[in-house]
Formats: C-alpha cells, structure tokens, sequence
C-alpha cells in the first residue's frame, strides 16, 4: 500500500495552472524524485501536500485513507515532513529552539529545554545528523542549516519526506553526505520525495523519477531505463545540449588586472584577504568556492558597488579601485548580479525599461535630460528578439516574467551594452536547463569576440562548462588555480572546502597528499 | 549646588517618569518581536489616559479608572492589529492614522462630556503609594534609610507593577512556549506557520497586550502623576517609548532600563527647572532635554540595533 497517493491534483493560480490533474505514489521506503524545470510546479504540489495551499481539485490518500490536508500542523500530525527550497529557519534562534518550535515539551507553557535538547541529540545521534544543538542558525553554515531542516522533521515526526530543491545549495560533499542521510532515512522506513531540477542527481538518488512540466506529469522513469539526455528532453519537450560546445580560446591583452585587494563584508569583517587575478580579453577566468568566501566583496569591489580596503583594480590599464557604479559602467564594466531580484532588475517597471537601466542618461535613451520613449522601446523590441525574452510585448512589468526570463532581460541589458568585461556572478543561480543553455551561450559568445568574462559560480558543472582557467577561492583568498579540464569536482571541491585542514575531506584519497603547496 | 540636586527624591522621580514610558516601550517590544510596527503607542496611551479620567470621575474609584484605561487601550489596539493583520494594510500609515483619531476623540469626548476643552476635574480618587514608612532617622543610617524609602517605597501601584511586567516579560519571552513562538513570529512567520502556529493570532495577541500595556501607561499618568486629563497630556511618550524598545534591543527589561534613562533625563529637567535663578538657563533648554537625549541615543545606536526581520511585514500565506 502506498503511504501517500495524490489522485488528480490540481491548483490554479489566477492566470496560471500550476498543477493540471498530477496524481502519483509513493511507497514505503522509497525514494522518487519529481523532476522539472522551474515553474513546472514542483513545489506547489508539495505546498499543497503539506497543507500550506489548498488544492482546486483531486484527491489525497495518506496510508490509503483519504484526508483533507487543511494545515501544516495536520500534515506534520500526519506524518509528513518537509524541508523547503527557502530554509524555514528563524535565524536568531538556536538549532534546539527551531526543531521543536510549535512542538515544545513543556510543563504549563513553559519550555522543558533540558528535555528539548535531549531529545534533539537522540534524534540526530540515531540518524547521524551531527549538530551542536545550542548554536544559533545564523552562524551554521547553509549544508547545516538543511542538516537542521531534516532533523526538525523527524523530530515532529516524520515517516514522509519532502525535499524541495535540497541541492542547490550545497557542495559536492555536501550533497554525497545528503544522498547518504538520504538513503539512512529510507533504511529506517521513511519514504522521501526529492525535489530537483539536477539530473546527475535525480540518477544518483532516485528509486523512480517523475518527471512535471507546465503542471503536468509527463513522464515516469527509473534510473535504470533512461539517461540524462533523455530526462532532460522529458524535462524540456525537445532536445537540450546539456553542454555548449566551446571554440578553442584566443586570448588577447590583459583587460583585467587586480593586485592585493583587501575588501570587508558588511559586517566589517575581512571577507577579501589579498586577492590577485587577471583577465584577458577572450577568456573566461572561473572563480569557484562554496558561497560566502568572498566572492561577493570581490565582485562588488570590481563593479564599483563597495570599497576595497586595500589594493589595486585596473581595467586595460587605467585604475577603476575607487570607481563609483556609474563610473564603471563608463569605463565598460558589465555586471549580472547573483541576485536579480535584488540587483539585477528593477521588478516594478516595465521591460523596457529594465532593458535601458544604467544607459538611460546616454543617447539616444535620453537627451538633455529627456527620455525619448521610442528610442526605448526600438531598442526594447530589438533585444527581446535578440535574446529570445518570451514576453508579449516590452511594456510588460519584470515581474511578470519566469525566472529564466528575467535573467534574460539582465544578460540582454548588460551584454548588448558592449562592455570591456562582463562580470558574471552565478548567471545561472535558480535556471533550468533550457534557460542554462541560452545564458552559457552568450557568454560563450562574448568570450568569442574577444571580450574578458569573469565568472564567480558555485556550481561547478558551469565552471567546468564555461571557464578556460578556474581559481579556487576559499576564506577570502584565491588557494589553487586550475587550467580548464585540469581538476575534476572531486578536486575542486577538496579546495574549496580548505584543502588538507578541512573534515570534509574526500575518501578517495587521490586528491588528499594535495593539501599543500598553495600560494 | 550639586548636592540639592541629586537628592533621593530625584531618583524617585526618575523611576516615576520612567514608568509610563516603560510599559508602553514593552508594550512596543511585545508588538514588534510579533513583527507588528506599533506606533499607535501615543494614541492609545492618550485614549487610556482618558477612559482612565473619565471612568475615575464617573465611578470615584482609581482601580475602576485603570481597568477602563486597559479596555480602551485593549479596543483601540483592536483596530490597529485588524488593520495590520487581516486588512494587511501598511502598518505605519495606521499607526499614524490611530495616533491622529486618539488627539480626535479625546478632544471630542472632552466638549462631549464635560462641555469644555483643556483639562478635566481632578479624579476623586488617585492611586496612592503602596507604602507608608516614615522617613529619616539619625546618622549615616537615617541617611540611607530615607534614600531607599525614597527610591524603593515611595511608589504608586503601576509604578512597581511596571517593573513586575518587565520582569515577567523577559523571562515569558525566553523561556515559555509563548515566547518562543512569538520570537519567531516577528523573525521568520513562515517558518512559525510551516510548524502549526496560527500566525494571525499569535499577532493578535502581542498587538493587544501592547495595546493593554499602553493604557496601562496612559492610566499612569492620569490616576498616579497629574490627577486629571489634559488634552494631549501623552506629548510624545508614545514615540519616546518606541525609542527605548530600540534601545533596549527589543527585549522587555533592556526596554525597561532604556525607559529609566529617559525617566532620568526628564525627572533632570523638572528638577532643574527648580533652580532657574542659579542657572541661568531659558527653561525651554530643559525641556528639551529628553527629547535630545532620545535624538542622540537613537542616532548612537539605531545602525548597530537588529530589528525583528519580519517587523512590518504583514504576513501573506501561500
Ligand atoms: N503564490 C503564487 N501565486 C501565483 N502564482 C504562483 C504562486 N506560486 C507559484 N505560482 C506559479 O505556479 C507555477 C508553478 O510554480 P512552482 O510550483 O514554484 O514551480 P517549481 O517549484 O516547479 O519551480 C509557476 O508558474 C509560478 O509562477
Ligand atoms: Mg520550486
């Protein structure tokens, strides 16, 4: 009998039909892997499963018993879990606060932390989730904070799992020390549902794999029958190249010349510890590392968006350390921010608009301080075509559009802007795997013609993808640099995490006598 | 001169001025750490300044007077947690709109009631102090003694009940199954929704124990420091309490201890003034002083202090 069945489910938002009709098993002690691009509505069939959306249609059976899920509080009372793409965790509270928040053992309201925390031991010494259960979340790292999430689960306890995009944080190793709890979790009778839009992964982990787009189940598989090639068809509804082919690298002169950068984060801590890299025209130079190493104080300091302490930035000679956003753009600095939403666009104006951002005092944008509208939207019209940007016109809002979109609009602004160098930062964070070919694509294209990439990526698929040479980051400094093709995961990832001294050293044990000798 | 100054009866003072201000700064604590910006503060201290006047007159009894301030402030923080949390309008805009119709309606009350504007009869019955020792004493020991009945046993009920509440407060916020929930209410209110806690009346609740405690401070002023209701007679406290929840970091006894420095401050000013002559001083320079302060402490502290990450916010389920 299965332990969960959705039985024709479906959920419309206005204008939207985020789920048409899905029904799908899962049997005790399995793990299937719902696969789909972004928006194929993935999460919003687990939303509705763990209550936290009510469905238009169709029905749920919970160990053949159909139920109503009306709430969280009754699918955890259910016996189901789930850890979500965004982590639900209060960040200034502590690990054994957030797992038993909203299932504290108490004696007439108040809290039994001695027990609390006994109890959050148990759990994590019986499945082998190592945590210190006094620390606060905000100072754990992202891998420990899913730990966190899993573990919060089991304490409410959980015979169900879902894991909604639990990889697209971590590193490698911490998505092989995943799979592995993964596979504890199903040993002891749990059932896992494995959100992704990974293929590798879906392979890696998965008993059976349903594939979801535009709102509908496709397709269903087992890693057995199928290859990635043909997940991902599946996936997009034609073919993909999963890799672009890239033309031997032509390098010109140095564009990019930056000498012992110093830079602080926000909170006034060292993020960037003496930096040193260039650029040159026609290569793509990768900067790998986990998230949180410096990579975005870097990036910052070159676009001009924060202040380096110390050091030297120079663009084809000329010094850009103090240069101001605006300056650097003039000096022909392009910048696809990590976060779009963020930085990248401006969600409340219109295409169009986003699209002249940043040029917007030039001609023929304006003149003498005047917009002139049809200059706008002849340039709007010309690059949405350009850069393939499904939209119905350019007068439609940035936040309308999907994810992959959006990120099409931001590389269409500040490539087709021509700079000197495009600094790239995670140009791919949060894309499926058509959206990935397009945005690689163009990069590949401005490296072609001669232009300097810089790419700060913690995804090394798109690394090993795109980049002629790989400098590894780890605490603010650059620890290894790679030639293309050089290092495979394994390695990088060794570095990544800090080399010899880290615990997270790979078992293969090939890379291990690697540890010294940086820089 | 100094001397003359800094006698016990500042002190006491210092701890009356603060009292107002502390409960209604828990008050805003209470709010916020729900994740509901709680300006409204002034307004509902001012109308629990009212009903506590105007049920003191009515009945002749103090205590009748602080249960009504407590209702009114109770009702009156109704209609900004509805509109904060069910209408999910914007917070401060209500805020302001509840602070603009408390000056509104107590004015209005006042010519309804009592037929004049400016200030009502003195309430039959205050809220007197708790205790009765005598003061003094020969020697060092007298010395001491006045200056701990002075500072210690020279209050009002609200007066040590503020402090009860600060107390209370922190340790409820730390250590009970409500506390918890409501930290994480006002940090991350989808994360307390995806454990099973009603996010809407966990708000509800924080937004009216706020609105009690703003009447509670309200009652304060009228029943235990000046007898009457004078329109406006809240002049900012509202916004000075906001200040010390700041200041004190969001928590309750850290709001408490912030509300004593500005209790200090004005309790300084009032003293001052006493000694016009000798300092020759315009009195209009004292009266400025805890609002200086405020000024000065909130620029001090406010880029280090770290809000509630859900503060303002209203919650969108889904
Ligand atoms: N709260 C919402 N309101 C309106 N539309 C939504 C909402 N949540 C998701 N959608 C839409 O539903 C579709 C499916 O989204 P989602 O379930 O998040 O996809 P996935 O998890 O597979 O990436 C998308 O088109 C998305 O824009
Ligand atoms: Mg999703």
């Amino acid at each position: 009998m299965s332990v969960l069945e959705l039985r024709e489910i479906t959920k419309v938002f206005p204008g939207v039909v985020a789920n048409d009709h899905v029904s799908l098993s899962l049997e005790e002690g399995e793990i299937i892997a719902l696969l789909g691009e972004n928006g194929a509505g993935k999460t919003t069939l687990m939303n509705v499963v763990y209550g936290l959306l009510s469905c238009d249609g169709g029905e749920l059976l919970v160990d053949g018993r159909p139920v109503k899920i009306k709430s969280p509080r009754h699918a955890i009372d259910l016996g189901i879990g789930m850890v979500h793409q965004h982590f639900m965790l209060v960040q200034p509270l502590t690990v054994t606060e957030n797992i038993v928040l909203g299932h504290e053992p108490a004696r007439f309201g108040v809290i039994d932390f001695a027990t609390a925390r006994k109890k959050v031991l148990e759990i994590s010494a019986r499945y082998g989730l190592k945590v210190d259960p006094d620390s606060r979340i905000m100072d754990l790292s992202v891998g420990m904070q899913q730990r966190v999430e899993i573990l919060k689960a089991l304490y409410q306890g959980a015979r169900i799992l879902i894991l909604d995009e639990p990889t697209a944080v971590l590193t490698p190793q911490e998505v092989r020390e995943l799979f592995a709890v993964v596979r504890s979790l199903v040993n002891e009778g749990l059932s896992v549902v494995f959100i992704t839009h990974k293929l590798e992964e879906v392979m890696a982990v998965a008993d059976r794999i349903l594939v979801m787009r535009d709102g509908r189940l496709v397709g269903e598989t087992r890693p057995s029958d199928t290859d990635t090639v043909g997940l991902a068809r599946m996936m997009v509804g034609r073919d993909v190249v999963l890799r672009v082919e890239k033309a031997p690298r032509a390098c010109g002169d140095t564009v990019l010349e930056v000498d012992g950068l110093h830079v602080k984060d926000d909170r006034g801590l060292e993020a960037v510890r003496g930096v040193a890299l260039s650029v040159r025209g026609g290569e793509i130079v990768a900067i790998a590392g986990v998230d949180g190493n410096g990579q975005r104080e870097i990036v910052e300091s070159i676009v001009g968006l924060r202040k380096p302490t110390s050091g030297t930035i120079r663009l084809k000679g000329e010094d850009i350390t103090h240069a101001s956003a605006r300056s650097s753009i003039e000096a022909g600095v392009s910048h696809i921010p990590e976060d779009r939403h963020r930085r990248g666009l401006i969600l409340e104006f219109t295409i169009a608009e986003n699209l002249m951002l940043g040029d917007h005092r030039l001609a023929p944008y304006s003149t003498r301080g005047l917009m002139r509208p049809t200059a706008v939207t002849a340039m709007a019209k010309r690059r949405i075509v350009d850069y393939d940007v499904r939209t119905p016109s350019e007068r439609v809002l940035a936040s309308a559009l999907s994810g992959g979109n959006q990120q099409k609009v931001v590389v269409a602004r500040e490539i087709g802007r021509d700079p000197e160098l495009l600094v790239a930062a995670q140009p791919t964070r949060g894309l499926d795997v058509g959206a990935i070919e397009f945005v690689h694509r163009q990069i590949l294209k401005e490296r072609d013609s001669g232009k300097a990439v810089l790419l700060v990526s913690l995804e090394l698929e798109e690394i090993s993808a795109l980049a002629d040479r790989i400098l590894v980051i780890y605490e603010g400094r650059i620890v290894k640099e790679f030639a293309a093709g050089e290092a495979d995961d394994e390695t990088l990832g060794f570095y990544m995490t800090g080399g010899g001294g880290s615990k997270l050293a790979p078992e293969t044990g090939a890379t291990g006598a690697r540890g010294e000798g940086e820089r | 001169m100094l001397g003359d100054i800094l006698t016990p009866d500042l002190f006491a003072s210092a701890l009356r001025m603060a009292t107002p201000l502390a409960l209604a700064a828990i008050g805003g604590t209470l709010c916020e750490r729900s994740g509901v910006v709680n300006i409204a503060l002034e307004g509902i201290m001012l109308i629990g300044a009212f009903a506590a006047a105007a049920a003191g007159l009515a009945t002749g009894s103090g205590w009748l007077g602080l249960l009504a301030a407590i209702a009114a402030g109770v009702a009156v923080s109704a209609i900004h947690a509805f509109s904060s949390i069910n209408l999910k309008s914007d917070q401060v805009v209500s805020g302001t709109a509840i602070n603009i119709l408390a000056l509104g309606v107590t004015g209005f009350l006042m010519e309804l009631l009592y037929g004049h504007p400016g200030t009502t009869d003195p309430v039959p019955q205050m809220l007197r102090p708790v205790f009765h020792f005598p003061n003094g004493g020969e020697g060092v020991l007298g010395t001491v003694w006045t200056w701990i009945n002075s500072i210690v046993f020279s209050h009002t009920p609200i007066v040590y009940l503020a402090i009860a509440v600060a107390v209370i407060a922190q340790w409820a916020m730390y250590r009970t199954r409500w506390g918890l929930r409501l930290r994480a209410l006002g940090e991350h209110p989808r994360a307390a929704d995806t454990v099973g806690i009603n996010v809407s009346r966990g708000r509800w609740i924080a937004v009216m124990m706020s609105g009690a405690l703003g009447g509670m401070a309200g009652a304060n002023l009228v029943l235990e420091q000046v007898g009457s209701f004078t329109e406006n007679m809240t002049n900012g406290r509202g916004f000075i309490a906001l200040a010390a929840n700041i200041f004190g970091r969001w928590t309750p006894v850290g709001s408490y201890l912030a509300s004593l420095l500005f209790g200090f401050a004005d309790a300084l000013q009032i003293k001052l003034q006493l000694f016009r002559a000798e300092i020759d001083i315009p009195p209009q320079f004292f009266l400025m002083l805890p609002y200086v302060l405020t000024v000065v402490v909130l620029a001090g502290v406010i880029g280090r202090a770290v809000s509630p990450a859900a503060v303002g916010v209203p919650y969108e389920k889904g």
